[in-house]
């Protein structure tokens, strides 16, 4: 399992990367990916949506399931990652490249796991 | 750990309440309960989430006969759903969701009569590598729902006849479907019925579990939130007016020429037409797409579109032989084999 220091993450599986800007990007963790199993379909939410952290953001559906994915922060859809309707697979080959949304007026980024955290998270599993 | 098994029996036949009812038990899913919930669609095709529903069904030509077009919110493929299928559902926190126990109630029902179900592929049951149930999942809020078709007795000519469409005239992103060879239960073992084949599952559900099972009474229900939830699945925008670009693409000759059309589509709608004919003069060849855009995208709801071109005298009779080509491409569109 991969998990990058310099990302966030989600007890459910999202990754959240701050950008210099103060955006901040959303995606699946290589765990979540490697669970969902190959992706067929991915459902971005629309710019100017906005979440709760803990609200379901949008859906993926893999080869097992259509599962939800949720915010792992509070913020509002500034830009979807349009080349994943055509390529959902990217999320398996890059899961910390292919982001599915950047977040602005983002709130709750203090609330996240640290990788280390993550880990024994996902140990616990 | 599961420690109580709910049933229920739907009691309609109208796709958009039976999945309102499975929708309702997956949202309000209980630690510790699993759902099972049988139930059956009249002449329906149910299509996966993320599917152009006129790249996997002959649209037009199913409500012209009056069936059901339904999406629903799990993964997959398309599938064709008359009184001799059974749907069954679990719906059980994903704690202890496990697919493969849910299947062993399957395979320990066929069992019962003598058949020896497999697991095929991540989707489908087989008997001697012929499918009779399909499967589709999806997770939510900490709860999994997995559900199945059981063709029992279904008639695979009405099967074939609204899931086999020409997949070179429609270009479309989504998720496809995958044919597969079928087969009908009762054909393995004519004693089957759906009433005797819904007991062999109660009875494998409990043996599986090792636990009673408790009847729900849909008196309990919140009938108000199942009503909404169920004309959310009826309507146009969920069923085919979601966003998904796609082309569809036609072509005809007729004693004055020939013409190809190529509608293109998005949320449902025709955003824009192009013609090319041989015959047609110009003025009429751009007066089709305005009289198309923004057309809920449906063969013959595009002729009824075209009648303000009739009541141009010289366009009168093209416009009829294009009317009624349109009208009867549902029709044309029949498929063969039984897939």
């Amino acid at each position: 399992m991969n998990t990058p220091k310099e990302f966030l993450y989600s007890k459910s599986h999202e990754w959240a990367k701050k950008l210099d800007d103060g955006s901040v990007l959303v995606g699946l963790s290589d765990k979540a990916q490697n669970d969902l199993g190959d992706l067929v379909f991915v459902n971005l939410p629309a710019v100017g949506d906005s979440f709760s952290a803990g609200d379901t953001m949008c859906d993926v559906e893999s080869v097992k399931a259509v599962s939800d994915v949720y915010a792992p922060v509070s913020g509002t859809v500034a830009e979807v990652n349009e080349m994943l309707l055509d390529t959902p697979e990217a999320i398996n080959k890059e899961p910390y490249e292919a982001w599915l949304v950047k977040l602005t007026d983002v709130s709750g980024l203090e609330d996240l796991l640290d990788a280390d955290a993550y880990i024994a998270v996902c140990e616990e599993e | 750990m599961i420690q109580n098994l709910q049933f229920y029996r739907g009691t309609g036949n109208n796709p958009y309440d039976n999945l309102a009812v499975e929708s309702y038990f997956l949202q309000h899913c209980q630690p510790g309960v699993c759902i099972f919930y049988l139930w059956q669609n009249r002449q329906t095709v149910v299509i996966g989430k993320n599917q152009n529903a006129w790249k996997e069904c002959n649209v037009d030509l199913l409500e012209q006969e009056g069936g059901f077009l339904a999406r629903r919110p799990s993964g997959g493929g398309a599938v064709f759903h008359d009184l001799g299928n059974l749907n069954f559902t679990f719906v059980a926190p994903l704690e202890d969701y496990s697919v493969d126990r849910q299947l062993e109630v399957i395979r320990r029902a066929a069992g019962r009569f003598g058949l020896d179900a497999q697991k095929t592929g991540r989707n489908d049951v087989t008997i001697d590598g012929r499918k009779f149930s399909g499967n589709a999942f999806q997770k939510s809020k900490g709860a999994g729902c997995h559900h199945g078709t059981l063709l029992i007795d279904v008639d695979t000519t009405q099967m074939a006849k609204y899931l086999n469409v020409s997949a070179k005239k429609l270009q479309s992103k989504g998720v496809s479907s995958v044919k597969s060879r079928v087969v009908n239960l009762r054909e393995l073992c004519p004693s089957i019925t759906v009433e005797n084949f819904s007991q062999a599952l109660l009875e494998s559900f409990e043996e599986v579990y090792g636990l009673p099972i408790q009847t729900l009474d849909d008196k309990t229900f919140d009938w108000e939130e199942i009503r909404k939830i169920s004309a959310t699945f009826a309507s146009w925008t969920w069923r085919l007016g979601r966003e998904m670009p796609f082309s569809y693409e036609l072509e005809e000759r007729f004693p004055w020429g020939g013409i190809q059309l190529r509608f293109d589509v998005n949320n449902g709608k025709v955003t824009d037409t192009q013609v090319y004919s041989d015959a047609m003069d110009t003025d009429f060849v751009e007066k089709i797409p305005l009289c198309l855009r923004e057309q809920p995208f449906s063969l013959p709801g595009l002729a009824d579109a075209l009648s303000p071109l009739a009541k141009i005298p010289q366009y009168t009779e093209m416009t009829a032989d294009l009317q009624n080509f349109l009208r009867n491409a549902p029709q044309q569109e029949k498929g063969g084999d039984a897939e």
